[in-house]
């Protein structure tokens, strides 16, 4: 080690006497290197070529990157690299974008705006910010360098490998940042982060001047905060020519990012993939999840060894198919000598720790030298691109995925089965490829491919509600919502309906200006209605209670139903179950989970009680950080005492307060309910705990699948709805009909009352 | 006097109550209905099921108008239609929500629609014709009966221009190639035949082979006798390249069949003509170029 250091130290000392002036005069001037210089402790008498501060920023080079990262001291932290360092560094440079380094050194110096394609596999999202860091060396001017990243999982297991790599505590120099939890300190100089939280960040910071470098990862998967970021900072470039901006994305249609951002050069890494032949069927298959089931167990019979991926759309479907593909392949073994076959489901819900499972290596032969074994991964489309399974060597592809897509006219989420897209496609197939050739069976026609299916997915921001977005935006500086620039503007009528919205909530005024209330909500990161719910909570004396509630709706599903045992878990759901409705039974969960005795050993609780341990935390997490900003903004905490025979009532008003528009009355027949102004027919979801006598309900969501349920529904009265949101409730505004006269009942029962009361 | 008042009664009468007359037979079905709904009777889960769905899709197919806060805050903000942004192209509606009911796999759903639309195109067809006048109707039809004799002579022609050919390369008179598949293992490859006749050829191999598959498959279930076939399979099976060429793209021929039949037609006789000095039409081969007597190409030529 230490005899191969010397040239590299002599070749490096040759670049640093150009540029040793200046840096020094940069050196003294900043306080932001006291961490690296100030201590003493660190330099000392181990100055390498490991030492930035000598460096001039956007003029290194590959070469000089690798004598830093050489060491033997840490360019970043001054410390002996570790052992393990040097280990991972091995693997580093055998990553295909470690080839490109000065390419990319090269383009990045020239262009404000790069625009990056590498395949999953390059390193692309754990190297270029490191690439960038030591070349952009944002602490020097006590900035940092951005990555942002669509999920929060993957933001927190990035930060984590690239602190490794680095050899740097995670928190410190290398840190995440996603919504609920900081993972940074003032030491940080990259920054992995959802999208989101760059969005909130630029909330305040419009210019987002405390970083150098941003790098929007994973732009193909179009997430709606991307969208909006790519929007954002197309205009933020202009106003700050120092500010770099890397665009990522893992799949070749680049050229749209490229057109969008007034051409900006591209640079594109080839990814670690084998080739993947494809097979078409001749015909339309009757049953997609039949013919999926018949081709693997075909594969199985045939095909040599390697690991199989199905895709499928959902948990149900893909339950039943792990089932069935396990009972025919057992019948394989006994009857025609078939090498074992283990299989997985994987979807978003399912519980982190029968996640992993996939990733254990398939089963061995039954006997030594018999058939081999292989494992079988049947998955909806997260493993599509967020999670990468190495041992593919099949993947069977029905050609559908379960979609969200928000419709503004009758303002419902549905989730529906729908064709993928061709990239889709695409990159299903790809994950045949990973560890050697692999082969793809699409259980549609080449025709139905190349008709059938849209190019691209459409991306989030024209699938989703934006009244979130819209207000954010207004907080973010927009003020004009008709021109900005987005990469794929959404309908108008769905910008439409968000105004309207937030025009009901008092978030934006009749001019679409934001009021005083709609500022308050945008600090919050939460719906608009969950926003306005809590901040006006006080107003119903009950605060405290809608504050927990509005974590225990930001957080996934706390009840645990597993299928094996419905029936008990649905008897320790009904130990919580308040008659009034499912928010109220959410409400007594988190009150008891939160009580000395559950807390003892909060784990085992939970298990007992068919709860979901991890999700309770992260309530009780985001119940913390919501806190926070209450009280930054000054918003009362108060409750009305539990005796109190209002307690739960005015629980149940505030919550009209937030969701007065998501109300549905019970029709005539008595078995429905109908959504108030839409007029859709909807069924309470059959996970509810609500008597089937209420008459009005508000609900948290309606998602249109096969039936149209209203989940998490809780009962309120008329005459809260026309006290509370009297401008939504406004009777002469509703089509005539069950709502209407229901409505005008009622407020002939309010003024009988009032003048009564009166006299 | 009576007759007066009765027709001042009348008068008034009519200009008193007029609403009733108003509500037609299916109105008043309508208000009936809602009144015994409203009354209590309950619909089967089938009617609410079909009334829910119609309400979504009248719902699903509103656009949200002028009226909508929404829309005159947004107009407020400079909207006058059309898509957002600058992007062109960009989306002016929402994405539709398409419901999937069954298990049907990719492209089942359309190939489904398509024969259904396919039905109702030819229905669409058919009713246009009905809707023609009797003029345009005659008129059409000699058209269809016209196409139909050319068609048919255009087949008679390329028989004749085959036999030519297949006389003239081997130089015996008679062939027995035609329609008889059992001597076809010679044949020469498809592409490289006449394209004015090629359809013809491509024809009859295809209609041999369909045979033969019928036979095999028979053959297989035990049906026929296996003997008779052998042969001819063995053959198929050393020179499968008949099947390759059946399936291959042949540009050339495409784009001869693109060709409107009477285009077709006379460019065989004209090849005809000039290769072999025959008259489709006199149906007799002269002697020279000259082709003495023969009034002309076409069959109006002829009388």
């Amino acid at each position: 080690m230490s005899e191969e250091e010397k040239p590299r130290k002599s070749r490096f000392k040759r670049v640093k006497t150009t540029d040793d002036r200046e840096s020094r005069s940069d050196d003294a001037a900043n306080p932001y290197l006291s961490h690296l210089n100030g201590n003493g402790s660190s330099n000392g008498d181990s100055y390498t070529g490991g030492d930035l501060s000598k460096w001039k920023r956007h003029t290194s080079t590959a070469k000089m990157a690798k004598i830093a990262e050489d060491g033997p001291t840490n360019a970043f932290t001054g410390k002996p690299l570790s052992d393990r360092y040097f280990g991972i560094l091995k693997t580093r440079r055998d990553l295909p974008v470690s080839a490109q380094r000065q390419e990319f050194l090269d383009m990045y110096h020239k262009t404000q705006i790069l625009v990056f394609v590498g395949e999953t596999g390059s390193g692309k999202t754990t190297q270029i910010p490191q690439y960038v860091l030591y070349d952009d060396l944002p602490h020097m001017q006590g900035q940092m360098v951005a990555c942002t990243q669509p999920r929060r999982v993957a933001a927190m297991s990035v930060a984590q490998r690239v602190a490794q790599e680095l050899d740097v505590t995670l928190g410190e120099e290398v840190g995440y940042s996603i919504r609920f939890e900081d993972m940074t300190s003032q030491k940080t100089c990259l920054k992995y982060m959802t999208d989101g939280m760059l969005l909130r960040e630029a909330m305040n910071d419009h210019d987002l001047k405390r970083y150098s470098t941003i790098i929007l990862d994973e732009a193909h998967e179009r997430t709606l905060a991307t969208d909006i970021l790519m929007g954002l900072l197309k205009e933020v470039v202009k106003r700050r020519p120092d500010l770099k901006l890397i665009i990522m994305s893992a799949t070749l249609d680049a050229q749209k990012f490229q057109k969008y951002f007034h051409d900006a050069p591209l640079l594109a890494v080839p990814g670690r993939t084998h080739p993947v032949e494809i097979f078409y069927t001749p015909e339309p298959e009757r049953d997609y999840v039949e013919a999926a089931l018949r081709t693997v167990l075909q594969i199985h019979a045939t095909e040599a060894e390697g690991d199989i991926l199905l895709f499928l759309t959902g948990e149900e479907e893909i339950e039943d198919a792990v089932r069935k593909i396990s009972m025919e392949s057992d019948e394989m073994v006994r009857e025609a000598d078939a090498g074992p076959l283990k299989c997985y489901p994987l979807y978003g819900s399912l519980p982190p720790a029968q996640q992993q499972k996939i990733f254990e290596p398939a089963p061995p032969p039954y006997r030594p030298g018999g058939k081999p074994g292989r494992k079988c991964i049947v998955s909806t489309n997260i493993a599509e691109t967020s999670l990468t399974i190495d041992g593919i060597v099949y993947v069977v592809d029905p050609g559908f995925s379960k979609q969200k897509v928000y419709n503004p006219r009758i303002r419902v989420e549905s989730l529906l089965v729908s064709p993928i897209s061709k990239a889709s496609a695409q990159q299903r197939a790809g994950r045949a490829g990973r560890t050697r050739p692999g082969k793809c069976f699409r259980l549609y026609t080449e025709g139905a491919f190349k008709k059938e299916l849209i190019d691209q997915s459409y991306p989030e921001i024209l699938r989703s509600n934006l009244a979130s977005t819209v207000l954010e935006l207004k907080k973010l500086g927009v003020d004009d919502l008709v021109h900005f620039d987005l990469m794929d503007p959404p309908a108008p009528e769905t910008l439409m309906r968000a105004l309207e919205e937030l025009n009901y909530l008092a978030c934006l005024d009749d001019e679409g200006e934001l009021t005083h209330l709609g500022k308050l909500a945008s600090d919050f990161p939460l719906d608009p209605a969950l926003a306005v719910m809590l901040i006006s909570s006080p107003e119903f004396y009950c605060s405290n209670e809608i504050l927990s509630l509005t974590a225990l709706l930001s957080v996934p599903q706390v009840f645990v139903r597993p299928a094996a045992a419905r029936k008990r878990a649905d008897e320790m759901k009904n130990l919580f179950a308040h008659e009034d409705g499912d928010h109220l039974t959410m409400l007594n969960v988190y009150h008891a989970f939160k009580s000395p005795a559950a807390q003892e050993n909060p784990k085992q609780w939970t298990h007992d009680h068919f709860l979901s341990y991890r999700a309770l935390q992260q309530a009780d997490n985001v119940r913390l950080q919501l806190k926070r900003i209450m009280e930054r903004e000054e918003i009362e905490l108060v409750s009305t005492p539990f005796n109190d025979k209002n307690y739960y009532t005015n629980i149940r008003r505030a919550l009209v307060a937030g969701f007065f528009m998501q109300v549905a009355k019970k029709d005539t027949s008595g078995k429905t309910y109908v959504t108030v102004k839409d007029n859709q027919s909807v069924l309470l979801h059959p996970s509810t705990v609500l008597g089937q006598d209420s008459e009005w309900v508000v609900y948290n969501e309606f998602v249109l699948t096969s039936k149209n349920y209203i989940r998490t529904v809780t009962a309120v009265k008329p005459e809260w709805l026309l006290e509370i949101a009297p401008n939504y409730y406004n009777i002469e505004e509703f089509s005539k009909g069950e709502v209407k006269t229901a409505l005008t009942r009622t407020v002939q029962k309010m003024n009988r009352r009032s003048e009564m009361n009166g006299r | 006097m009576a007759a007066d008042e009765d027709e001042d009664d009348y008068l008034s009468m009519s200009f008193e109550d007029p609403k009733p007359a108003k509500e037609t037979s299916i109105q008043r079905a309508a208000r009936l209905k809602k009144e015994r709904a409203e009354r209590g009777i309950i619909p089967s889960k089938a009617e609410r099921k079909q009334a829910a769905e119609e309400a979504r899709e009248k719902a699903l197919a509103t656009e949200i108008d002028s009226s909508n806060k929404g829309a005159q805050m947004l107009a407020k903000m400079g909207f006058k239609g059309g898509a957002l942004g600058k992007t062109e192209g960009a989306r002016t509606r929402p994405i539709e929500i398409q419901m999937k009911q069954d298990r049907g796999g990719l492209g089942m759903e359309n190939d489904k629609k398509r024969k259904i639309r396919e039905a109702a195109d030819a229905a669409n067809a058919n009713e246009k014709r009905i809707k023609l006048t009797e003029e345009e109707y005659r008129h059409s039809k000699a058209l269809e009966r016209e196409e139909k004799r050319k068609e048919g002579e255009m087949w008679g022609a390329m028989r004749i221009l085959e036999d030519f050919e297949t006389n003239d390369a081997t130089g015996s008179d008679e062939v027995g190639a035609k329609g008889d598949g059992t001597t076809k293992s010679t044949m020469p490859p498809l592409r490289s035949i006449n394209v004015l006749y090629r359809p013809l050829v491509k024809q009859r191999l295809k209609e041999y082979q369909e045979r033969r598959r019928m036979k095999q498959n028979m053959a297989r279930r035990g049906i026929g006798v296996r003997d008779d076939y052998s042969s001819e399979d063995d053959q198929l099976a050393s020179g499968t390249e008949v099947e390759d060429d059946l399936d291959e793209e042949d540009t050339e021929l495409d784009e001869f069949l693109a060709l409107p039949v009477g285009e077709r037609l006379e460019k065989i006789l004209s090849f005809l003509r000039e290769t072999y000095h025959y008259c489709f039409w006199c149906k007799y081969r002269y002697p020279d170029d000259k082709m003495d007597g023969c009034p002309g190409l076409t069959d109006d030529e002829h009388g």
